[in-house]
């Protein structure tokens, strides 16, 4: 009897002990921010610098002017219209959101992808879509320049494809 | 409609409206949820996005689990740096647990930043179901949620629908004296679409005078346009660019909102206006 109530604390205080450590590491797993990039050299390009460290870069909205283009939100989505093609005889529905950094120069660099169907359910779209959208964006070679106070900032942007039947309907924001 | 600015600006860079009372759950007795509350109100003075914000609300849902608010606040950071998949799973958590509380903004949310047309719908369809009162306002106060209703069933191709709702709405708003910003504008696109361009005219002429925008006389340029009106066109074009520049357009903090137009496409359509002779 003692043993058993032995073994059952023993395996009480591991599971407690294993929950807590799950616990600790998920307060750890936050950055400075929610959706922080860090740069990642295998897949990142290391030219790419931001201008004013990590920890001060900011989110596109932060300065209040809303969601700003270069040239205007027309020229993105003329750029996406003229070069995305779409893959016939597939059916891929959802969202596709890439997130990126644009530095004080306006060049874009650290993309990152989320992929979900219309239900918010992560999947992973057809590779060709991915790429195809990924290529477009990283080959947009200016975007706004943002400056608080006069000077220019670093900050996150990101583009949300809305892809059905495989075509591209919408991109946000 | 300064006051209705006002409002706008206040409901865009603030929580305050969503804010729980925690004295009132240690009033009716439900102690663990004050204590996840009183923890929850620790954020008070940090950025959504930022580390500690987020550690606090968690220790919050560690005291109960069952405490929406915290769900909802979490939410945020995920949603305005477009990570869907995240945001999701928080804001469906909130709804869970009181569905009359946050099925509005979840529709809201889905609309304003992902055009989820279908699912916003729902969402407030729901919650009208639910609820015998007004279903309220969009988080940022631009639109009633009936008003930005209308614009899904819009975009999802039932135009006469929306025209109803809307239309509905609005007399609402009329009665309440808080039309919003872009209401008048959004039926006005409407009817031109559905090819009742003098009712389309007679909508733009009241939201030039309750808050002119570049939008506006562009789409109020169309209308003319179909009725062969050249004149009113091309002068309708040159206000469009005037005010285009001078900043008076559509505007979202976050987003760019439906019937938002750019430069790019009035000086198209003054160039037609000049190719066909209209100067």
């Amino acid at each position: 009897m003692k043993k058993s109530i032995l073994k059952v604390t023993l395996l009480f205080s591991i599971l407690c002990s294993c929950q807590s450590e799950i616990k600790t590491s998920e307060k750890e797993k936050y950055l400075r921010w929610v959706g922080d990039i860090e740069q990642n050299d295998q897949i990142d390009e290391t030219a790419f610098k931001v201008c004013n460290g990590d920890d001060k870069i900011l989110q596109y909205f932060n300065l209040g002017n809303g969601p700003i283009y270069a040239g205007e939100k027309s020229k993105v989505l003329n750029t996406f219209k003229s070069k995305y093609k779409p893959i016939s005889g597939k059916k891929e529905n959802g969202l596709i959101r890439i997130r990126f950094i644009v530095n004080c120069e306006g060049k874009a660099g650290r993309f990152r992808v989320v992929q979900s169907d219309y239900d918010y359910q992560e999947k992973e779209f057809d590779d060709e879509i991915v790429s195809q959208l990924l290529n477009i964006t990283k080959g947009i070679e200016n975007w706004e320049v943002l400056k608080q106070n006069e000077v220019p900032i670093d900050y996150y942007m990101y583009l949300i494809f809305k892809i059905t039947d495989g075509q591209l309907t919408e991109i946000l924001p | 409609m300064k006051y209705l600015n006002f409002l706008i600006l206040l409901f865009a860079f603030s929580n305050v409206f969503a804010q729980p009372n925690c004295e009132a759950y240690k009033y009716y007795g439900d102690t663990l949820k004050y204590e996840a509350c009183k923890k929850a109100m620790e954020i008070s003075g940090h950025y959504q996005f930022s580390k500690k914000y987020q550690t606090i609300l968690d220790e919050s849902i560690e005291i109960d689990p069952t405490f929406d608010y915290a769900y909802w606040a979490k939410s945020i950071a995920y949603l305005k740096s477009g990570d869907f998949v995240s945001w999701k799973k928080l804001i469906d958590k909130a709804v869970e647990l009181k569905p009359k509380n946050h099925l509005g903004y979840r529709g809201w949310c889905r609309y304003q930043f992902f055009r989820d047309y279908k699912g916003a719908i729902k969402d407030f369809e729901k919650l009208d179901s639910l609820v015998g009162y007004d279903i309220g306002q969009s988080q940022n106060g631009t639109y009633h949620l009936n008003i930005a209703k209308g614009l899904c069933y819009k975009a999802i191709g039932e135009k006469e629908k929306a025209v109803q709702i809307i239309e509905k709405q609005i007399k609402l708003n009329e009665k309440e004296n808080f039309i919003g910003s872009y209401d008048y504008l959004h039926l006005g696109v409407l009817y031109l679409e559905l090819g009742n361009f003098e009712k389309a005219i007679e909508l733009f002429k009241k939201q030039s005078k309750d808050n002119e925008l570049a939008e506006n006389q562009y789409y109020l340029a169309l209308a003319y346009k179909n009725l062969n009106k050249k004149t009113e066109y091309k002068s309708c074009l040159e206000k469009a660019k005037e005010l285009y520049i001078g900043q008076s357009r559509m505007f979202d903090f976050y987003s760019n909102p439906m019937d938002k137009v750019y430069l790019e496409n009035i000086e198209n359509e003054i160039k037609t206006a000049y190719n066909n002779g209209h100067r």
